[in-house]
């Protein structure tokens, strides 16, 4: 007994001692108190080091900031309990994304089933009357705990078609607002029209009571919102059939399904978008129209001509400017709103958590994880250097490669820290600003609609665009040759809808790449003739997944050419417009790929042994080439050797113009020697570079690229959303024959917000009964403060009664509109007293 | 002479019983490997949920890109059907299920695991091999720690228990053995609470520290990350098995020829080797081995718990992406793995009791 008690005491203490160790490494560096001249001085990102580390629990997220082994998370956290425990704890804090929307689909076949069932919601003023029998309010507050935002209409309140659209949104929204009474006569009335009858508070058809199946969804929080809106419609007489289901359960019965069939009545949908829609006039097709989508419960649908015909319109952006195609909208809102075979419910909020010492631009619509940039706001605040650990939910999901690897959104987030594109989003209004443009001039042909917001473009119109004969157009796989406009169209001009020219900052060419390498031209040029090769069925590389991709791109392509390379100036041709001039800019500039890493899979994958894409590699019977990992890296040893051994010069007859011979052996060597010290082949030019990756541990290490060419406070400023927050002062209670002053503050953290940032304040006045009874805009009083007089004339005209005035102020800053009400009421005149 | 001619008939009648043995559990790993394949496959009806599943994602991912964005509807729809068609035909739902259900079961069966359809190992491979093999360290690393010490800290224990039958150890055995209702993720919960949040000690999941120390601080690293979910499930198991290795110690310790050897004076230890241990040998090496190619499978839950990267959280994935290669593959070896050790444990089995060697002889004179 001795000896095993020893033994016991033994193991006890070392267990005792393993837990009592220091943790294997020193606690986390928070860097060092910054100070302006430090941060001037700095190049590349914010902090020095990174550690990705998987971590999918959200529920643990709230205990790991807490302790410090973490600093953020990179997956959208929608669980309220999670939310409510992130308010709480002060060691973290969270920012908050719209990117997601619950709606209500319903099946608009009828008036009945194959097999006889009524269908009630064939009727389009059934489908209305449910707007206001729908408390969102209750949804957003009560059953999303605070993580949603009532949404009435198609388009998502974060994005900026909204902000455009205010005036008519909120008039929208407050004639659909919650009216249970309205909503329940109405479908009475439509319900006996439809030859149903009201027994005994239950509404029958042939004898038969109307039953309504409800499609739940019981995989997150609209199973709750499906019992609710299972409760408004037994209220008013319906019996519900609550029939819960996961998503690919619920799919084969609404997207597969026949609709016909009568499986379903209502169903309780949800989309994602994982970036900032400045453009959402194609929701209207995609969502009320057949031309949506093929599957059958589409084809069902049937528009009112009108609805249809604007939809359309709007889909082939089919307007002559910016205010016919906002009036289109306008009225499109309403028409769908009439239709509503989608009831859409609340804009649903998803958390990105920090450590509340931790400072970050998360994305409107994507978070943290869909920021273009994070990689340049990162910090500790008011702190510089430091190292911190994320976690996130899915590490090299897929392999890595810049032609056609990993999609994956947490992937894509890691890779965009490690490259440094022309061109970056702004995550707060989705409006593209240069990084490595000094300026571009955009010219656009006759009836082609676009806008220009932000100042460092310049826009232009012609009559016509005539594409120059040596630009080039195409590319000849056989012959390994670019192929220019004169000689693809010798029978004349070519035109164009959309010129963009594009100026790269001085010295664009001689930055380098993380391994040394220096820039060249043929890193841009590389990757277009790889798009046009995998195109090819002639070539080796060839892979039929990229070729639909690639054929709609040559449906408006119309050319590019190389300008001038110190500076650096690119010409580009396309048939292609956006509504934003900065998206088309964004469109156009070519993202250069370093030619030497490439230059090896093009190998690799022309041997037969590792393919670009996940189809090409499935189909083959090959890896997919990873950069970073696995298999692939062993194969590409080799390739870099025999490349560095005999000069492999990819196309070398379209590349050799732009490399010389000496850029050739370097390149190889400055790999040769990255990947000796760091163990991958992906080289980047990003203000992080790849130190480490280990995918059987699940982690990899990012560190601050020291030669990055600009200042590390170059995106300081987009830090923090820029959100307006309105309140209003002004007298509840007005007397006839008064008049009214009501004062509105905009400010932003308690300082005024600057009035260069605003783009309008306008107001809508309501009545009693919710009718617009006037609109227009407050006067500016200066330092945040504006100011609104509804002189007597006008309140007498409302009435008496309790009427609302609605302020909505758009921001240059943010795509979210600001919203402020005031609600008073008018009092009649007092009657003189009746003498005794 | 005699003895070779005896030695001879009962290999005969052994490679007999072990080629029937054979046969059969072919036979039921055939059956079971199908019975697989057919309901992760919900009797092909996966195919329809697959085809489904493809279409939106195509549709969201051409709808989601600006470069799509200024197509006609009609373009875009042919654009998606483009991308849903080279889908299927990669995931070859095009083909019936049932021709393709014959085709994974002749692979499986002759273990030519082939690639993945949707997952990939964290180094990037999809050969369902390298998924599967990557992972295995992990598995066997955490659940081969947990399990060898639960078998042989509760033998031991029960060995000594059943000597003190009744005293108060031997009663708070007893008393601790319903603990073992709860699974070890249940206790893992706990334990990340109180030793990882409350009193941050030990880490609350992974296998390393991020990124990994290199040498000697690795694998402290690691032990320090075993500690918790290694102790989750002993706690689980610890008491219960204990108690029926206590049991089962003291049922044969009351044997007739126990009490003789008793009688006899004989020391103690050599009561429980000669008289106790050898004759309940066959069960024991039955069950631990049972448990050693348990650790093939590894836990779902605990592993998700614990953020650790084995084999249980990997089949986990392979059915939330219903990777019907990585399923089969997963079951497949164990299948084959069980199949080899109930054979063996025949085998033994045939060696360590003459009994099975009389039953062969009575079968050889009827």
């Amino acid at each position: 007994m001795n000896r095993w008690a020893v033994v016991v005491g033994v193991v006890m203490l070392a267990v005792v001692g393993l837990a009592l160790l220091p943790a294997s490494r020193a606690p986390l560096s928070t860097g060092v108190p910054s100070t302006p001249e430090a941060l001037a001085e700095r190049r590349g990102a914010l902090i020095d080091r990174l550690v990705f580390t998987q971590e999918s629990d959200p529920g643990r997220v709230t205990g790991l900031l807490e302790t410090g082994s973490h600093q953020a998370f990179v997956q959208g956290i929608g669980s309220i309990p999670v939310y409510r425990r992130l308010r709480d704890a002060p060691g973290a804090d969270y920012d908050l994304s719209y990117g997601s929307s619950v709606e209500l689909t319903l099946n608009p076949v009828g008036p009945t089933f194959r097999d006889g069932r009524l269908n009630p919601f064939h009727v389009p003023a059934i489908r209305e009357a449910l707007h206001q029998l729908v408390d969102r309010d209750y949804i957003a507050e009560e059953l999303y705990g605070g993580l949603a935002v009532p949404r009435w209409l198609p388009i998502s309140t974060a994005f900026p078609d909204y902000a455009r659209l205010a005036e008519t949104a909120r008039a929208l929204e407050l004639r659909y607002a919650y009216d249970p009474a309205a909503a329940e006569a109405t479908i009475a009335r439509e319900m006996r029209a439809l030859g149903a009858t009201r027994e005994a508070g239950r509404w029958h058809h042939r004898g038969e009571p109307v039953t309504l199946i409800l499609l739940i969804r019981n995989d997150d929080e609209r199973r709750r919102v499906g019992d609710y809106l299972a409760n408004q419609l037994e209220d008013i007489g319906f019996a519900v059939e609550r029939r819960y289901r996961n998503a690919e359960e619920a799919s084969r019965l609404w997207i597969a399904g026949d609709p016909a069939a009568g499986q379903w009545h209502l169903y309780t949908g949800g989309w994602i978008s994982i970036v900032i829609q400045r453009d959402q006039a194609q929701n209207f097709s995609d969502f009320f129209t057949p031309r949506g989508r093929a599957e059958p419960l589409w084809q069902a649908y049937a528009p009112s001509p009108e609805l249809d015909a604007l939809a359309e319109r709007l889909e082939r952006r089919d307007y002559a400017d910016w205010d016919e195609r906002q009036a289109l909208m306008a009225r499109a809102l309403e028409l769908a709103m009439q239709d509503s075979v989608r009831l859409w419910l609340v804009d649903r909020l998803s958390v990105s958590a920090r450590a509340s010492n931790v400072s970050v631009a998360a994305d409107l619509a994507g978070g943290l994880a869909g920021s273009a940039l994070w990689p340049y706001t990162l910090r500790y605040e008011e702190r510089l250097g430091g190292e911190m650990v994320f976690g996130t939910p899915g590490l090299l999901t897929e392999p890595w490669n810049p032609i056609a690897g990993s999609n994956w959104i947490f992937d894509r987030m890691i890779t965009r820290a490690l490259a440094d594109p022309p061109l970056l989003p702004d995550p707060y209004t989705g409006l593209y600003r240069p990084q490595r443009l000094e300026h571009a001039e955009v010219t656009v042909a006759e009836g082609v609609t676009l806008t220009r917001s932000l100042d460092w473009l310049s826009l232009e119109r012609q009559a016509r665009i005539v594409v120059p004969e040596d630009a080039w157009l195409g590319w000849d796989a056989g012959e390994g040759r670019l192929i220019t406009v004169g000689e693809a169209h010798p029978e004349g001009p070519l035109t164009a809808r959309t010129r963009v020219r594009l100026h790269y900052e001085d010295g664009y060419l001689a930055q380098h790449w993380h391994d040394g390498s220096r820039r060249s031209v043929a890193d841009l040029l590389l990757p277009w003739i790889l798009a046009f090769e995998r195109a090819d069925e002639a070539s080796p590389l060839f892979d039929a997944a990229h070729q639909p991709t690639f054929e709609a791109y040559r449906q408006h392509f119309r050319g590019w050419r190389i300008l001038s390379t110190e500076p650096l100036i690119i010409e580009a041709y396309s048939d292609q417009g956006f509504p934003d001039a900065e998206t088309l800019v964004a469109a156009r500039a070519p993202q250069p790929l370093p030619w030497h890493t490439l230059a090896l899979g093009i190998l690799a994958e022309r041997r037969g042994e590792l393919a670009f894409s996940s189809h090409q590699a499935d189909r083959r019977g090959i890896d997919w080439l990873n950069l970073v990992a696995g298999p692939s890296l062993a194969i590409l040893e080799r390739y870099l050797a025999e490349a560095r051994g005999r000069h492999y010069l990819p196309f070398a007859a379209a590349l050799s113009p732009w490399v010389e011979e000496a850029e050739i052996a370097a390149r190889y060597a400055a790999l040769d020697a990255w990947v000796a010290s760091r163990g991958h082949y992906w080289v980047g030019d990003g203000p992080f570079e790849l130190a480490a990756v280990y995918p059987l541990e699940g982690s990899l290490v990012l560190e601050r690229f020291e030669d990055f060419p600009d200042p590390a406070n170059e995106w300081l400023s987009l830090s923090q959303a820029a959100l307006p927050e309105l309140t209003t002062r002004g007298p509840l209670v007005v007397h006839a024959g008064d008049s009214a002053e009501v004062r509105l503050s905009v400010t932003r953290q308690g300082e005024p917000y600057p009035a260069a940032a605003i783009d309008a304040i306008r107001y809508l006045l309501f009545d009693g009964q919710g009718r617009l009874a006037g609109r227009g805009e407050p006067r500016p009083l200066g330092e945040g403060e504006w100011g609104l007089t509804l002189d007597a004339e006008r309140l007498a005209a409302l009435g008496a009664g309790a009427h609302r005035l609605e302020f909505i102020l758009t921001s240059q800053r943010v795509a979210l509109p600001g919203f402020a009400s005031h609600l008073f009421a008018t009092l009649p005149a007092t009657a003189p007293e009746a003498s005794p | 002479m005699m003895p070779r001619r005896s030695w001879g008939r009962d290999l005969r009648y052994l490679a007999l019983y072990l080629v029937k043995r054979l046969l059969a559990l072919l036979v039921t790993v055939l059956i079971g490997v199908y019975l697989t394949i057919v309901v992760a496959n919900m009797g092909g009806q996966v195919d329809e949920l697959r085809r489904v599943q493809i279409r939106s994602e195509a549709f969201e991912q051409v709808r989601a890109d600006p470069a799509f964005q200024e197509m006609a509807s009609a373009e875009r729809n042919a654009l998606v059907e483009r991308r849903v068609a080279l889908e299927v035909e990669r995931l070859r739902l095009d083909e019936p299920f049932v021709l393709r259900s014959v085709d994974y079961l002749q692979r499986a069966m002759r273990l030519d695991l082939g690639r993945a359809e949707q997952m990939h190992s964290d180094a990037g491979s999809r050969r369902v091999s390298d998924i599967i093999v990557e992972r295995l360290p992990a598995t066997l690393l955490l659940f081969g720690t947990a399990n060898l010490l639960v078998f042989f800290v509760a033998v031991g224990s029960a060995l000594w228990l059943s000597r003190r039958y009744g005293g108060r150890v031997d009663r708070l055995v007893i008393a601790l053995a319903p603990s073992s209702a709860a699974p070890g993720w249940f206790y893992g919960i706990f334990l990340i609470l109180a030793f990882a949040f409350l009193v941050p000690l030990l880490p609350p999941g992974g296998m390393v520290a991020a990124p990994p120390p290199q040498g000697l601080a690795y694998a402290i690293s690691l032990a320090r990350h075993m500690l918790l979910p290694v102790a989750a499930m002993v706690l689980s198991s610890i008491f219960v098995s204990i108690y029926a290795w206590r049991t089962f110690f003291l049922i044969h310790a009351s044997e007739d020829y126990v009490e003789m050897a008793r009688a006899k004076g004989l020391p103690s230890r050599l009561i429980e080797r000669r008289y106790i241990l050898r004759p309940t040998l066959a069960p024991i090496i039955t069950n631990f081995l049972l448990m050693l190619i348990g650790l093939w499978s590894g836990a779902i839950i605990l592993e998700q718990v614990f953020n650790w990267p084995g084999l249980g959280s990997l089949l986990f994935q392979a059915i939330g992406f219903r990777d019907t290669p990585v399923i089969i593959g997963g079951v497949v070896i164990f299948a084959y793995l069980l199949a080899v050790t109930v054979l063996l444990l025949d085998l033994l089995y045939a060696l360590l009791d003459p009994r099975v060697r009389i039953l062969g002889e009575g079968r050889g004179g009827a």
